[in-house]
């Protein structure tokens, strides 16, 4: 009897608990929605509800049509255009000059090896900030302002996603490597059939965070960019604000616009990002 | 007479050929920070200008934020590839005064004598009046107007009426409307507002001693120091605590933004010149001037064809078409008297104290170091405001920190 009491109160017990669980989600899930929340709201408010305090957070009136007047705005096709294009082709050539360096630093004798990695990661430490002035002046002199190499080619290398991927092929065992030699397999096909198969997850997380900097990436493309043609969306939502002020209705109808692909990405690619995420610790 | 005749030749095919070399095609790049929502009237004035001068093609680029604007600028000045002209500020170029193509000598004595008095000295290097104004605005007193009847005219006027509007409504102990609000950190403009009108200065003229501790930065600051307890102090936008505040001095620009706050908020808004300081009225104008750069990868033609751009700009019917499409101030004194404009102030009630404003305004120094006394003048400022240092020590404080600069 007082065993079955007990059980019972065990699994009241656990259901509070689990109630409690829920809620506590819950709560966080609205504060992590929230914003979100008012940018869907806002991006069909008018300007002066927009800026009302408190926020009103649904509209009495839809103004869908502040979509087609953001996106009237500015050349927004050819911003995404570029958007996607470089977004793609820097995370490529991230990825396999990533694993190449990687798998060199994780697995490869050579001299001098620990000391190069050590300043390699040493370089992470200096602000991107105070490199944009030296990175401008080399790009002048290289004839590559306003184009396509200038967003693309000096992004195609991370120290980060080498140290990443570098920790992860160091946990492949040796034997792997031992065994494909007997069989005659030369370094590159293991490499690229062996190795990068079996560190799937992170080099997809490589990827995946990648792309989404280089989505996002604004002040490197408007330093390195003159013509509207070869800007991206990030530089297209900068132009709804200015020193006295923000056209928010405006702004967050084109950030909606602008977020579309990444939560399309993100979709798809959910359990890679989650686990990306909890293996970085970076969100 | 043979001679005369091939003299006369001679004369008519140089000028041919001078004028054939005055219009040939040029093409000059204009840098500029204005968003998406002044650019179709930027765009519109330099299609006029086109159309005037139709050898002239200019590339207008968006460079993002003004803090963009200067980043891509300084960069460009180090690899060498400045545009034609561009717009700024006094402090971003001051450093770089030597590259700057004059652009007085090329003007009119008319056209210099027109522009805004309070504008010349910011845009005057060494005598020459070398950059031009732009898009300017002065700040202004924004107000509450269904509190207040008749705006304050003096500092003890509104200082009274700053202690009667703060109040704490709800009776928890929290002020919910304070009398006036600031944004110290963002703007320091508003103490050197309060500085000029009360005769000081930062630096004497020659700019050999920091004057800013003297008796009238005292005064300045002791009249904020009393409004602390009726200051709403905050970094955002004024148009972000509409609610919060009945009154408070921001640049004229703002005005839609404050506008539309101040309805959402529940009180039409009022606009009225700054109350009278011990020695003025004066306000400060902000905003950017026009710069030619004088650099080698600019052709002469393409710095006449930006110098002629920027006298365009300056003409009464641009200028006054910038500012009614923009929410900046005419920049010439006979915009001010054109019927274009008196119709518009006539219909836009506010623009009457923003213009009368204009004309008693003055503009930042041009000492090069003037953006790190900026950061200096706006940190201590905050402190002050937010009592975090008593007003005194913390202007004896600005004036110490200051000084170095001079020699640097």
């Amino acid at each position: 009897m007082r065993s079955r009491r007990s059980e019972v109160s065990y699994t009241a017990r656990q259901r509070s608990y689990r109630l409690l669980l829920y809620v506590l989600m819950l709560v966080g899930c609205v504060i992590m929605l929230l914003p979100f929340f008012w940018m869907l709201t806002t991006s069909v408010k008018t300007e002066a509800g927009a800026m009302r305090m408190p926020p009103q957070w649904i509209p009495a009136k839809l103004h869908w049509e502040n979509y087609a007047v953001a996106w009237g705005m500015a050349p927004f096709g050819r911003y995404f255009f570029n958007s996607f294009f470089v977004s793609i082709t820097s995370t490529i050539g991230e990825v396999i000059t990533t694993i190449l360096a990687a798998y060199a630093f994780a697995k490869m004798r050579f001299f001098g090896k620990n000391v190069l990695f050590a300043i390699l990661l040493g370089t992470l430490m200096i602000p991107g900030e105070m490199l944009l002035v030296p990175n401008y002046v080399t790009l002048t002199r290289l004839g590559w302002l306003d184009h396509y190499e200038a967003l693309i080619i000096p992004w195609m290398v991370s120290v980060f996603g080498i140290f990443l991927l570098r920790q992860f092929f160091r946990s492949i065992p040796d034997e792997l490597w031992d065994a494909a030699r007997i069989d005659g397999c030369p370094r590159g096909r293991y490499l690229w059939r062996v190795v990068v198969p079996l560190s799937k997850p992170a080099v997809l997380t490589v990827a995946l965070f990648k792309f989404l900097g280089s989505w996002n990436a604004y002040q490197w493309v408007l330093m390195m960019t003159n013509t509207e043609s070869m800007r991206t969306v990030p530089v297209g939502l900068a132009t709804f604000s200015s020193d006295i002020g923000t056209a928010y209705h405006l702004l967050m109808a084109a950030s909606v616009m602008a977020i579309l692909p990444i939560l399309i990405l993100f979709f798809f690619t959910q359990k890679q990002f989650i686990q990306g995420i909890a293996r970085t610790g970076i969100k | 007479m043979l001679r005369k005749i091939v003299v006369g030749l001679l004369g008519a095919l140089l000028l041919g050929t001078a004028a054939m070399a005055a219009n040939e095609p040029v093409t000059i790049d204009f840098w500029h920070a204005m968003s998406s929502g002044h650019q179709p009237n930027l765009q519109a004035l330099i299609t006029a200008f086109q159309a005037e001068y139709p050898h002239i093609t200019v590339t207008l680029t968006y460079q993002g934020s003004y803090s963009a604007l200067q980043g891509k600028i300084n960069a460009a000045v180090a690899a060498g590839n400045l545009p034609t002209m561009a717009q700024v500020y006094e402090n971003w170029v001051t450093p770089i005064e030597s590259i700057l193509y004059p652009i007085g000598p090329h003007m009119t004595m008319m056209e210099v004598g027109d522009i805004v008095d309070g504008l010349v000295p910011s845009n005057t290097y060494n005598g020459v009046l070398t950059t031009v104004p732009f898009n300017k605005s002065i700040m202004v007193l924004y107000y509450n107007a269904d509190l207040i009847a008749t705006p304050p005219a003096t500092w003890a006027e509104f200082y009274d009426l700053a202690k009667t509007l703060t109040v704490d409504t709800n009776g928890d102990g929290t002020i919910d409307r304070f009398g006036t609000g600031l944004r110290p950190a963002a703007n320091p403009e508003q103490f050197l507002v309060y500085l000029d009108q009360a005769g000081g200065s930062i630096l004497n003229a020659d700019w050999t001693e920091v004057t800013i501790n003297d008796a009238a930065g005292m005064a300045a600051i002791q009249f904020l120091g009393s409004l602390i307890p009726y200051t709403f102090v905050t970094s955002d936008y004024m148009s972000d605590h509409m609610a919060q505040v009945a009154m408070f001095i921001d640049t004229s620009a703002g005005y839609n933004y404050n506008k539309t706050a101040a309805t959402n908020a529940g009180y039409a808004l009022g606009v009225a010149m700054l109350p009278v300081g011990p020695a003025s009225q004066s306000s400060m104008i902000q905003g950017t001037n026009l710069a030619v750069f004088n650099v080698p990868n600019q052709t002469q033609a393409q710095k006449d064809a930006a110098v002629l751009l920027a006298r365009f700009l300056l003409r009464a019917e641009n200028t006054v078409f910038w500012a009614m499409k923009s929410g900046y101030q005419p920049v010439t004194k006979s915009a001010y008297e054109t019927q274009t404009w008196k119709d518009f102030v006539a219909t836009n009630s506010y623009q009457q104290a923003m213009s009368a404003q204009m004309l008693l305004g003055f503009s930042q120094i041009l000492h090069p170091n003037y953006g790190d006394m900026r950061t200096i003048l706006s940190t201590k400022f905050d402190e002050i405001m937010r009592s975090a240092t008593g007003a005194l020590d913390g202007l004896n404080s600005m004036a110490e920190e200051i000084k170095p600069l001079l020699s640097e």
